[in-house]
């Protein structure tokens, strides 16, 4: 796999380093920003409210049914 | 040949993944941590703007027609703009501050000088703004997290969390607040370090409410929702009063169950006068 996109960067060593470079720094930034703020809320210590996500509108009248959080 | 591929692509694909979790677990440990200590740091921000700019933001909040306090009946209840709308902002109108401290600021429609008056009803801040910052000196000196509203996964990014269907700080009634113990900054790491008659001081941008831990940390289920009633379960306190409920999970990295703390109001204090003591010992 990694041979494979070796062989297809275009340039020379240098060129092709720098340019796997780019690519790690690219595939880096996007697993922070989007991946694993996705996959974080599935973990158990992210688990954070039992009434996870319910909207401000549909709140449950006082005494029953709401939240404790993490 | 065709071994020698299928080892190499096996190799590399476990050297990936072991990448990958460790990304990932530097993520979860460090950069969350980063990322909300500097939302919370904005959040308080721009609160203390807000409340920098006081009476003179009073005025209807850019880009929507809102009339919360200035249509106020003036002989209302102070701070209570109407459980129905809070007024709709945009996310970024950062500056104007929540309708319950502008209520209250001096020069107000309402000043009719009932000082003790809760500020916050319930329901009267917009979803996801701050509107309080909590000090607790038992998790340090410099322990300050701002108090939004809402216990919404993206909020409790960005700071403590409050239970929307609660009451407001100084209320009678319970005041619940929900953090994270453990990544997104850990506000509530030390939260089983407190004990009765540790101080939580909580600041509106009018007033210092000082309330006292009563209890020491309390273990139950995550389905216990009457921890958080306005007069709370399993806390010992039998009549109505002005509550103040923090909640987090146990164990530390797990979410089998939850830790509560329960504390009562025991002073409060105008802003303008300078910090409680509590704060100052």
């Amino acid at each position: 796999m990694y041979v494979w996109i070796w062989r297809h960067l275009p340039g020379n060593a240098w060129v092709k380093a720098l340019s796997s470079l780019v690519l790690v720094l690219a595939i880096v930034y996007v697993l922070f920003q989007y991946v694993f703020p996705w996959a974080e809320p599935l973990l158990p210590f992210n688990d954070v409210t039992v009434d996870n996500g319910m909207p401000a509108g549909l709140v449950a009248p006082a005494g029953n049914g709401t939240a404790v959080a993490l | 040949m065709g071994l020698r591929l299928v080892v190499r692509t096996l190799s590399e694909l476990c050297l990936t993944i072991g990448t990958l979790i460790v990304l990932f677990v530097v993520y979860v440990l460090y950069w969350t941590g980063v990322r909300a200590d500097s939302a919370m740091e904005k959040e308080i921000g721009r609160l203390q703007d807000s409340w920098a700019a006081g009476p003179a933001a009073t005025g209807p909040p850019t880009g929507t027609a809102t009339a919360t306090v200035p249509g106020e009946p003036p002989g209302s209840a102070p701070g209570a703009p109407t459980d129905d709308g809070p007024a709709p902002r945009a996310e970024h109108n950062a500056p104007a501050p929540a309708p319950g401290a502008t209520a209250r600021a001096p020069g107000a429609p309402d000043g009719t000088g009932t000082r003790p008056a809760p500020p916050a009803p319930r329901g009267g801040h917009r979803p996801g703004a701050p509107f309080a910052v909590m000090y607790v000196p038992r998790f340090g000196a410099g322990w300050a997290k701002p108090v939004l509203q809402g216990t919404g996964t993206d909020v409790l990014k960005r700071g403590l969390g409050h239970y929307e269907r609660t009451a407001g700080p100084g209320e009678t009634g319970n005041f619940a607040v929900a953090g994270h113990r453990r990544t997104h900054g850990d506000p509530f790491k030390d939260l089983p370090d407190l004990r009765p008659g540790d101080p939580v001081v909580i600041n509106d941008g009018t007033t210092w409410f000082t309330y006292r831990v009563d209890t020491r940390p309390y273990r139950t289920l995550p389905t216990d929702t009457a921890v958080i009633d306005p007069v709370p379960a399993g806390s010992g306190y039998s009549g109505p009063g002005r509550y103040l409920t923090l909640t987090t999970c146990d164990p530390e990295w797990g979410h089998s169950h939850r830790l509560i703390v329960w504390a009562r109001l025991e002073a409060t204090r105008p802003t303008a006068d300078g910090r409680p003591a509590a704060l100052l010992g």
